[in-house]
C-alpha cells in the first residue's frame, strides 16, 4: 500500500509538471496580452514598460521557470486584474464561498440522491421509483442556469421567501445550494439505483436471506456495502467542482466566488491567476483520484488482499 | 455403480392420503404450484408438487434443469421474489409453521434455524466484502443471543467439523482467497451453525471439481446423520442420489413422476421417464455402446403439454396420456407413480 501511494505520488508530480508546461505554453500562444484591452488603451512605450516590470519581456522558458520556482515556494504571484493583493490572498477571499456552496451542494445532493436511489431500487416500478427516475433525468438534462432561473422565479419572485441573489445573509444560501445540488443528486440517484439493483441480483443476497438475516441488515450491511464500491468512484471527483465553482450558479445568484475568475483570468490574460487556478485544479484532480483509489482498496478486500492465499 | 443400502426404509412414504404421522414430520407440502409472470405470459415452474420429509430422513429430488426441483426448495423457504413468483399450495408446513402465512420476522426465524440451505455455486454464495468468519458469526447471532467471542469460537469449531485443515486462517479469509471446495465446506459449516432440522442441498457439488465432489457428498451425509437432520438433496446427477439419500422423488415438467426408496428406484423403475433416465447413465449396462438419450426436449414451462408432461417423449404413451393428467398413486409399499401405464 505504501509503495503504491509513493508510486502514485511520483506520477502525480509528473502530471503536475506536464500540465503546467502545456498550460503555460497555451496561455502565451493565445494572441494578445494583458495590456491590449480597448477600454483603457496605453501607448506602446507605457505597455513595454509595464511588460518589463512584470518580467513579461523575458524569453518564455525564463518566465516559466521563474513562475514555477515561485510556485515551489507557495508564491503564485500577483493577479494583473487585482494588483492590490497576491494570488493567494485572492484565493483566500474568493474560494470560501465556492467551497461552501459546492461542498454543501455535493453533500446535500449526494445524500438525497443516495436515499432516492436506495428507495427506488428497493421499490422498483413503484411511484417512488418513477419520481426518482424523473428527478434524476430532469436534474441531468435541464441546464443548471435554467434550474437557477426557475428557483429564483419560484422562491424569490412569486413566493418572496428567499433573496434572489447574494451570499451575505444566511437565507441567501438556500437557493444557490439547491441549484448546485441538482446534478450530484441526479447523478447519485441513478448510480445508487443501478448499483443496488446490481448487487440485489447477486446470488449471495439469496444466501443471506436463506440464513435468516433481517431484510434491514441485508440491505444496510451487505447490499449497501457492495453497492458503495462503484459509488465511491464518482464521489470524490465531484468535489473538484467546488474549486472551479459552478460558474453558472455563482453568476446567476451573484455569489462572490471563484467561478468568475476562471473566465476573467482568461479574457484579461491574467497569467499568474490563470496558472494558479489550473495548477490548483490539477492538484485536486490528482488527489481526488488517489484518495478514491485508496478508499476503493479499503472497501474491496479483493484489491486489499490480492489473489488466493 | 454400487448402491448403498438405505439406512431406514421411510415409514408411511405413501401419498398425501396417508393418515399416519411417523416420527416428526419436518416438511409437508401438498399440491404446490409455483408460477412466474413474465412478459405478460405465465411460466409454470411447479405444477402440483407433493412431498414430505421426516426427522432424520433423506430425500433426493432428481430431474433435468427446468423440472422445478430447485424452485420447490426455494419456495419452501419463500426465497423467490413474489411477485413475479406466485406460490400456492393446499398445505405447506415447515417445522410446524405454515410457510405460506409466515411473514417478515417469522420467516427470518424459520430460515437458517428450522431449515438451512446449501447452494450450487459456493464462489458466488458469500458476500465478497466480508470474511468467512464474519458471515458465519452473523448467522449464529441472527438466531441466538450469544457473545461475539462465543459465536466466533463456535464458528471455528464448525469449520474444523467440516474438515477444514486450518480453520483459524479460513475464519479470517475473504471468499476470493479460498477454493471452491473450501468455500462449499464453509457454506456447510454456515448452514449447520444454527442446528437446522432440515438441510436443503441444491446441487451442492455441481460447481465443484470432480475430485472434491465425493468428499463434499460424504461430508453432507456424515453431518446429516450426526446432527439428525432431514436432508433434501436436489440434483440432476443419479450418482449423487444413489450415494446420499434414502428415498427419491423424480420430477419432470414441474410434476412428480415417481417416488420410491432409492434401491427400488434403481432396481425396478416404474415410470417410463425414470426408465429412460436410468438407461441414459453411461456404462450402466456394461460394455461399450452408443450413449443413450431421451429423444425430444423438455416441456416448455410457459406452454406445458396437456395430460402427462412426458407423453410427447414417452415410448409407451397411449391416447389417454395426452388428455388426462395422471395422478400420483401408490403401486407398491413406499412407491408412488404418476403414470396411466404403470401397474
Amino acid at each position: 500500500m505504501i509503495r503504491y501511494i509513493l508510486k502514485r505520488a511520483v506520477s502525480i508530480l509528473l502530471t503536475f509538471v506536464t500540465v503546467s508546461v502545456i498550460v503555460f505554453l497555451m496561455m502565451h500562444a493565445v494572441p494578445g496580452g494583458p495590456f491590449d484591452g480597448n477600454d483603457m488603451p496605453v501607448s506602446k512605450e507605457v505597455r513595454d514598460k509595464l511588460m518589463a516590470s512584470l518580467g513579461l519581456d523575458k524569453p518564455l522558458y525564463v518566465q516559466y521557470f521563474k513562475y514555477m520556482w515561485g510556485v515551489f515556494h507557495f508564491d503564485f504571484g500577483v493577479p494583473f486584474q487585482s494588483p492590490g493583493e497576491t494570488v493567494l490572498q485572492l484565493l483566500a477571499r474568493a474560494w470560501p464561498p465556492s467551497l461552501i456552496l459546492g461542498g454543501l451542494g455535493v453533500v446535500i445532493g449526494a445524500t438525497i440522491g443516495i436515499l432516492l436511489g436506495i428507495a427506488a431500487a428497493l421499490r422498483r416500478n413503484s411511484w417512488i421509483d418513477y419520481i426518482a427516475s424523473t428527478l434524476a433525468t430532469l436534474g441531468l438534462t435541464i441546464p443548471v442556469f435554467v434550474i437557477s432561473m426557475m428557483l429564483i422565479l419560484m422562491f424569490a419572485v412569486f413566493l418572496g421567501w428567499l433573496p434572489a441573489k447574494g451570499w451575505d445573509k444566511p437565507n441567501s444560501w438556500y437557493l444557490p445550494i439547491a441549484a448546485y445540488a441538482m446534478i450530484p443528486m441526479a447523478t447519485y440517484a441513478r448510480y445508487t439505483r443501478s448499483a443496488m439493483l446490481d448487487v440485489l441480483n447477486k446470488p449471495f443476497v439469496t444466501v443471506l436471506r436463506a440464513k435468516g438475516l433481517s431484510e434491514r441488515r441485508i440491505i444496510f450491511q451487505h447490499v449497501l456495502r457492495n453497492a458503495a464500491l462503484p459509488m465511491v468512484a464518482v464521489f470524490l471527483p465531484m468535489f473538484i467542482g467546488t474549486a472551479t465553482g459552478s460558474i453558472f450558479v455563482e453568476a446567476m445568484f451573484r455569489v462572490p466566488g471563484l467561478g468568475a475568475y476562471f473566465v476573467s483570468s482568461i479574457t484579461l490574460r491574467d497569467y499568474p491567476l490563470e496558472m494558479a487556478l489550473i495548477l490548483m485544479i490539477t492538484m485536486m484532480f490528482c488527489l481526488a483520484y488517489l484518495l478514491t483509489d485508496i478508499v476503493y482498496a479499503l472497501l474491496n478486500p479483493r484489491i486489499r488482499f490480492g489473489g488466493k492465499s | 455403480m454400487t448402491l448403498p443400502r438405505p439406512r431406514r426404509v421411510a415409514l408411511g412414504a405413501g401419498t398425501s392420503q396417508t393418515p399416519e404421522i411417523p416420527l416428526m414430520r419436518l416438511l409437508d407440502i401438498q399440491n404446490l404450484t409455483v408460477s412466474f409472470s413474465q412478459h405478460g405470459g405465465l411460466v409454470q415452474a411447479v405444477r402440483g408438487m407433493t412431498l414430505h420429509i421426516d426427522q432424520g430422513e433423506s430425500l433426493g429430488i432428481i430431474g433435468e434443469s427446468g423440472s422445478g426441483k430447485s424452485v420447490t426448495c426455494m419456495a419452501a423457504l419463500r426465497l423467490l421474489r413474489e411477485p413475479p413468483a406466485r406460490i400456492t399450495a393446499d398445505r405447506m408446513v415447515l417445522a410446524d409453521v405454515d410457510v405460506l402465512k409466515a411473514r417478515g420476522a417469522e420467516l427470518a426465524q424459520l430460515r437458517g434455524k428450522a431449515a438451512a440451505m446449501i447452494f450450487q455455486d459456493p464462489m458466488t454464495a458469500f458476500d465478497p466484502s466480508f470474511t468467512i468468519g464474519h458471515q458465519i458469526v452473523e448467522t449464529i447471532l441472527a438466531h441466538r443471543s450469544a457473545r461475539k467471542a462465543e459465536a466466533r469460537s463456535e464458528a471455528l469449531g464448525l469449520l474444523a467439523r467440516v474438515e477444514i485443515k486450518n480453520p483459524a486462517a479460513v475464519l479470517d479469509s475473504y471468499p476470493h482467497q479460498l477454493s471452491g471446495g473450501m468455500l462449499q465446506r464453509a457454506m456447510i459449516a454456515m448452514a449447520l451453525s444454527c442446528r437446522p432440522k432440515i438441510l436443503f442441498a441444491d446441487e451442492p457439488t455441481t460447481a465443484l471439481d470432480v475430485t472434491v465432489q465425493a468428499q463434499i457428498l460424504q461430508l453432507i451425509k456424515d453431518v446429516q446423520i450426526e446432527f439428525g437432520m432431514g436432508l433434501v438433496m436436489v440434483t440432476h446427477d443419479l450418482g449423487v442420489i444413489a450415494e446420499t439419500v434414502d428415498r427419491v422423488l423424480v420430477m419432470y415438467g414441474g410434476r412428480v413422476m415417481e417416488q420410491a426408496p432409492v434401491q427400488d428406484l434403481f432396481d425396478t423403475p416404474a415410470h417410463p421417464y425414470t426408465v429412460a433416465l436410468l438407461a441414459s447413465i453411461p456404462g450402466r449396462t456394461g460394455g461399450r455402446r452408443r450413449l443413450t438419450e431421451i429423444p425430444g426436449a423438455s416441456p416448455n414451462p410457459a406452454n406445458p403439454p396437456t395430460g402427462c408432461p412426458f407423453h410427447p417423449r414417452c415410448p409407451v404413451a397411449v391416447a389417454r396420456c395426452s388428455q388426462d393428467t395422471p395422478v400420483l398413486r401408490s403401486t407398491a409399499p413406499g412407491r408412488d407413480v404418476a403414470c396411466w401405464r404403470a401397474e
